[in-house]
This record gives structure tokens, C-alpha cells and sequence, in this order.
């Protein structure tokens, strides 16, 4: 161990290699990728509304990046088309997140378009489905005696409604909601958008024998 | 002093440094890395094929779209005519447009195609057409579904072209640009009502039946609409997730022109625990039979346009094979057989598939297959679900969101019976 010189040299090198492939390179060709035509920028109460998305810390169990025909069935569970970097140009920083112990959020609001829905389940996610593991969020609604004019008021059931009064929600939640509606990424992907294409060849593959199959 | 500080040769030396005499690597060492090497590299090209294949599959993707939006200045070719035709008409209408006695008015040497000629032609495919009707003397009175969503302009002309041209014999022809208009004239509007709806669009036409009166719109239409959009204190409207027209989203289905029987037959499912689907499960509960009968007649009689088109990247020539052949090397019949021509739907049992989200259909295939939707006459569906593959599943659900909504059929609206409204009054 008395070799410093070369020993830090060499490291530095394996990091400064490390750093091009893995952080220069790539950042270089999203910049050339740009914005996907067809992607609309946050209104104002969308990109409040995910504000509230990242404080909440949604990205631990719901990620943001549908996956490929030949790599899951992310588009037979209605969770859209697979995303390239352009989609995510307005989103500083990102929510792709990597984990899925809840479904995939991108098209969220082509999915489940209902704002009544998404307002019940954030309020009490078993209301709706008694197996699900997502917290409630109680603390983004309020119990009034009755409604205000321009209140929205969640629909719940007897079993999960207060005994007196409503819940409406507060404007947090109502952003959210937003949010949650405008993650809407069905226009066509661009042709030059930068993707995963790893798969294609699984799939050509799989292709070829199917139709092999079906011509026997 | 100097006995002591001599060291006891027993000892190791204190100042010894331990070091290695330089070593051969072992061969073995070689050999990995030279493999590991040589298969990166293998890797690396091998990948890069994948990434040609996707760029081509695009490129011929991106031509298709190119190709679809270009307009066409030059006229429409008889040709191009015959092909569309046999694609879109002919499963109905015959391949020389003869019909079906007592079922579908021909389109060959008849009497309102030649009285309207092509322009008529088009207003008819633009809106679709319902209800009774007599052509060449003889009575009709089925739906036809509108292909406005289906067909662009360039393709509706040729069809109305080649009908006037040459199955009537007409000199009639009809742009692109004219169906342009009509198609703008005709937004929103509902299918044609049966003959006596020609009246004002066709001089000289034959003499019609007038149109059926139609049902007196039952007392508690209002209330249904109402709950349809807007929910009531405990669920949700229907048309926050099924749409404003009925058309569905993603995994959500269509309801928009399904048999009211079989909407209705699908909500006690759901109430009874048959079919299971979280949201369902939940609105289901506070609905009564009656309001069932009036959602299912609700939907059941909206004609809507399709707001399906194919997204999973099927294999559409596949997914029209399945639908009108079938896959006998795998005991797949075709889709057609029961659920009628064009995926029309066949009365309670078989829904109407055409213009079907693809994402649901591919998601039901797949919930047959695995049996978490169990509640189909005979378990028919569950043997097809385990015989389609991944792929299959896309192409069919693909192919389904590329044809033209099916006709809301009035007759079929379910009666509330007397009885299940007294009970629920007595409760």
C-alpha cells in the first residue's frame, strides 16, 4: 500500500469512465431527444397537484414507465404503451420510480378518469378494495357539518362515511386528482424517441414461431 | 546489554514486511476473462440487431400513418372500391351486394341506392341507418352501425362509388372533399331512422313504412340519466369512468349499444359475486334491480361512435383470422360464430365486440384464461382464454377495436317488470 499515485489515478479513471457511460453520454442524447410532440406542459393545478405526488412519496410504490409489449403485459393491464425519454421532459425531477407494489401511474388518467373514484380511494383505498395495502390519506380531506358551495364532497359508503356530516376534499387533494387525470400519454410515441428496444428481438422471435406454429 | 537487545532468533523479526514474490496468473484466469470478453461482445452485437428490428418496424409503422394522413387528391379508384367493399360491406351486405332475403336490403339493382345514388350512399354509411324499411318491395328492419369512426373519407367515397357505379349503374360519384363535408354535417347526429329518415334526404324514393312511434320514454328516465352522470351520494356516475357516450377506456369497457339483457345480467354478477371487479362490486351494492333494468336499457339503446382503436401492437391479420376463421389448431373458433357478424353481438349471451376498448378485451381474454371471470354460458370463454396465446390476445383485441361500433337496437330494452318494483317499494 505505498503505491498511492498510480492507485488513485487508476481509480479515478475507473469513476471518471464510469460517470461518461452511465451519466454524460446519456444525458447528452436525451437533450437531442427533446420534447415528445403531443405532450401538453402542467396547468398550474396539475404541477401543484404533483407536488403534492413527490412530498407524498407516491414513486415508493408506484412507478411511472410502462414497459414494452415483449417485456410485460403492461398494455393488456390498460397501463398504456411503453414511455421514451420525451415523455418525461416536464417532470424535473422525474417519478419513475422502481418499485410496483401498486400498478403503474403514467396513464393513470386514461385508466380510471373518474375524479370521484380517485377521491374515494385516496380517502380510504379499502372502501374500494378490501385487499389493498395503500395508506388512506385522511389528512387531505376534511369533516365539515355541510357542504360549502363549490365543496366537493367524496362519495363514500355507509360502512366508511361519517355518522354525521360530509368529507369533502381540500385542495390538495383536489390537485392531486389533477395531477393524477392529466397522466393521460396516449398520443403516438415519436419515431425518433429515445426507448428500451432491448425486447425487440424476443419478440420478433416469438412472432416467427407463433406464425410457425399456426402454419403447421 | 548487548546479550539483551540481540534478538531471539526463535522470534520473528518485528521489522519484517511481508510481500509476495511476483506470480504467473493462472491459466484458468485467462480463459474466463478471454470468454467472458468474447461474449459481451456477442452480447453487444446480438442487441444491436434488436434495436435495427425496432427501427424498422417503426419506420414501416411511421409509413403506414404517412400514408394514411396524406390526402388524396386524385379520385378514389373503382379498384380500391371493390377491396373496401369486401372488407367492411360484404360480410353483411354479400360480396356482390345481394343481401339477405327478410334480413339485410341488398345493395345490387336497389331501388333506394338507385333513387339516392352515391351521395345518399354516404349519408347512410357516414350515420348508419335503423328501423324499418323497404327496399325493392320487400320489408327490412335491422341496425346499421355508422362507420364514420372507422373509415376516412377517401375510403367512404370509394365505397359509395363503387355501390352507385357499379353494382347500380349510376354516373353519380361522390370527392373526398363532399364526404368531408358530409361527415362534418352529420357529427353528433343519430342513425338515419329507417325509411321514412330517407324521406327528406332522397327525391324519389320508394314508399316507406313510417317509423315506429317510439316507446314512451319511461317516468323514471330522468332519474336513470341522472345517475348515469352524475352518481348519487354514495357511488359515482357510470359515465365518469365509462365516458360521457358510453365508449369506455383502457381496461373500462364500452357500454354504449351492448344488449340491455346482458348489461343487466353482468350487474347481478357482479352483485351476486360471479364476476368480481372491485369498482363494479362497489357501485353494484347500492343499485336496485329496477335501477339495473333502467341503466342497462340506458346504454343499451346509445349509439355512440367508436372510441377504440388499436393500441396493444397485435398483429391485426392475425386478429382477423381468429375473428372470422378461427384457430382450429388450437380449438379456437372464430369470435363471429356467436358473437355475429362483425362482432355485432348475438341476443343475452354473446355481447357485441366491435369497437371494444382492446385493452379490456385482451385483460377479460386473460382473466378467462386464469379464471378469475368465470361467468360465461357453458365456460365457453374459458377454454378459448387458455387456448390464445400473449400475442393472440393483442391481435383479436386489436382487430375488435378496428371495426365500427355496433347499432344500439331499441327492441331489445329489458321491461321493468311490476313485480320487482313492488317489491322494492314494500322494502
Amino acid at each position: 500500500m505505498n503505491r498511492y499515485l498510480p492507485l488513485a489515478i487508476l481509480s479515478l479513471a475507473i469513476l471518471s469512465f464510469a460517470t461518461l457511460l452511465l451519466v454524460i453520454i446519456p444525458g447528452m442524447q436525451i437533450d437531442k431527444s427533446g420534447v415528445s410532440p403531443g405532450l401538453k406542459p402542467y396547468t398550474v393545478a396539475q404541477a401543484r397537484g404533483r407536488a403534492v405526488y413527490v412530498s407524498l412519496g407516491c414513486l415508493y410504490c408506484h412507478s411511472q414507465q410502462p414497459r414494452d409489449e415483449a417485456q410485460a403485459p403492461d398494455g393488456e393491464r390498460g397501463w398504456g404503451r411503453a414511455s421514451v425519454a420525451g415523455d418525461y421532459a416536464y417532470d424535473t425531477p422525474h417519478q419513475l420510480g422502481t418499485m410496483r407494489t401498486g400498478p403503474d401511474l403514467m396513464n393513470i388518467g386514461d385508466r380510471m378518469p373518474s375524479q370521484g373514484w380517485q377521491l374515494t380511494h385516496l380517502y380510504q383505498p379499502r372502501a374500494i378494495s378490501s385487499w389493498s395495502i395503500m395508506p388512506a390519506y385522511p389528512y387531505l380531506f376534511a369533516h365539515k357539518d355541510k357542504a360549502d358551495p363549490g365543496d366537493v364532497v367524496v362519495k363514500l359508503p355507509p360502512a366508511y362515511a361519517p355518522k354525521t356530516g360530509v368529507i369533502v376534499a381540500k385542495q390538495d387533494a383536489l390537485d392531486l386528482v389533477t395531477y393524477l387525470q392529466g397522466m393521460k400519454h396516449d398520443y403516438a410515441p415519436p419515431a425518433e424517441g429515445l426507448r428500451d428496444d432491448g425486447y425487440a428481438l424476443m419478440a420478433a422471435q416469438q412472432h416467427n414461431n407463433d406464425a410457425a406454429k399456426a402454419s403447421k | 546489554m548487548r546479550d539483551k537487545n540481540k534478538q531471539d532468533p526463535r522470534l520473528p523479526d518485528e521489522t519484517f514486511e511481508p510481500y509476495e514474490e511476483p506470480r504467473r496468473i493462472p491459466m484458468p484466469v485467462y480463459w474466463i476473462a478471454i470468454a467472458l470478453a468474447i461474449w459481451g461482445v456477442t452480447m453487444l452485437v446480438h442487441v444491436s440487431y434488436s434495436t435495427k428490428i425496432a427501427d424498422k418496424e417503426r419506420a414501416a409503422l411511421n409509413d403506414q400513418a404517412i400514408a394514411a394522413n396524406t390526402p388524396v387528391k386524385s379520385e378514389p379508384t373503382p379498384e380500391a372500391g371493390k377491396a373496401l367493399f369486401a372488407d367492411n360491406c360484404a360480410s353483411c351486405h354479400g360480396d356482390a351486394g345481394e343481401g339477405v332475403a327478410d334480413a339485410i336490403p341488398p345493395l345490387h339493382a336497389s331501388d333506394v341506392a338507385k333513387a339516392g345514388g352515391a351521395t345518399a350512399i354516404t349519408h347512410i354509411v357516414m350515420r348508419g341507418i335503423g328501423g324499418p324499411l323497404i327496399v325493392d318491395k320487400a320489408d327490412y328492419d335491422g341496425e346499421m352501425p355508422s362507420f364514420a369512426s372507422v373509415l376516412d373519407d377517401k375510403d367512404i367515397a370509394a365505397i359509395a362509388n363503387f355501390v352507385a357505379s357499379d353494382l347500380n349503374g349510376l354516373k353519380s360519384t361522390v370527392s373526398p372533399a363532399q364526404v368531408a363535408e358530409i361527415r362534418t354535417a352529420s357529427a353528433d347526429l343519430d342513425p338515419w331512422d329507417g325509411g321514412s329518415g330517407l324521406a327528406g334526404l332522397i327525391n324519389g324514393l320508394p314508399a316507406q313504412p313510417a317509423s315506429e312511434t317510439a316507446a314512451a320514454p319511461s317516468p323514471d328516465a330522468a332519474a336513470t340519466a341522472a345517475l348515469a352522470t352524475h352518481g348519487t351520494n354514495e357511488i359515482w356516475s357510470c359515465a365518469s369512468c365509462h365516458g360521457d357516450k358510453g365508449e369506455g377506456t383502457q381496461t373500462i369497457p364500452r357500454l354504449a349499444g351492448l344488449a340491455p339483457a346482458y348489461l343487466a345480467k353482468q350487474l347481478h354478477d357482479f352483485k351476486e359475486g360471479t364476476r368480481v371487479n372491485d369498482s363494479m362490486d362497489y357501485v353494484v351494492k347500492s343499485l336496485s334491480d329496477t335501477q339495473i333494468i333502467e341503466l342497462a336499457n340506458y346504454y343499451g339503446a346509445m349509439s355512440s361512435p367508436s372510441g377504440a382503436r388499436p393500441s396493444l401492437k397485435g398483429d391485426l391479420a392475425r386478429g382477423e383470422k381468429i375473428a372470422l376463421e378461427g384457430d382450429w389448431s388450437k380449438n379456437v373458433p372464430a369470435c363471429f360464430t356467436c358473437h355475429g357478424p362483425s362482432g355485432i353481438g348475438v341476443g343475452d349471451k354473446f355481447p357485441g365486440l366491435a369497437a371494444q376498448q382492446p385493452a379490456y378485451i385482451a385483460h377479460q381474454l386473460a382473466m378467462w384464461q386464469g379464471g378469475s371471470r368465470h361467468n360465461s354460458p357453458l365456460g365457453l370463454m374459458a377454454g378459448i382464454g387458455k387456448s390464445l396465446s400473449d400475442a393472440d390476445r393483442r391481435a383479436v383485441a386489436d382487430y375488435l377495436a378496428s371495426l365500427p361500433p355496433a347499432a344500439a337496437n331499441a327492441k331489445l330494452a329489458l321491461a321493468v317488470s311490476a313485480t320487482t318494483k313492488e317489491a322494492e317499494n314494500g322494502q
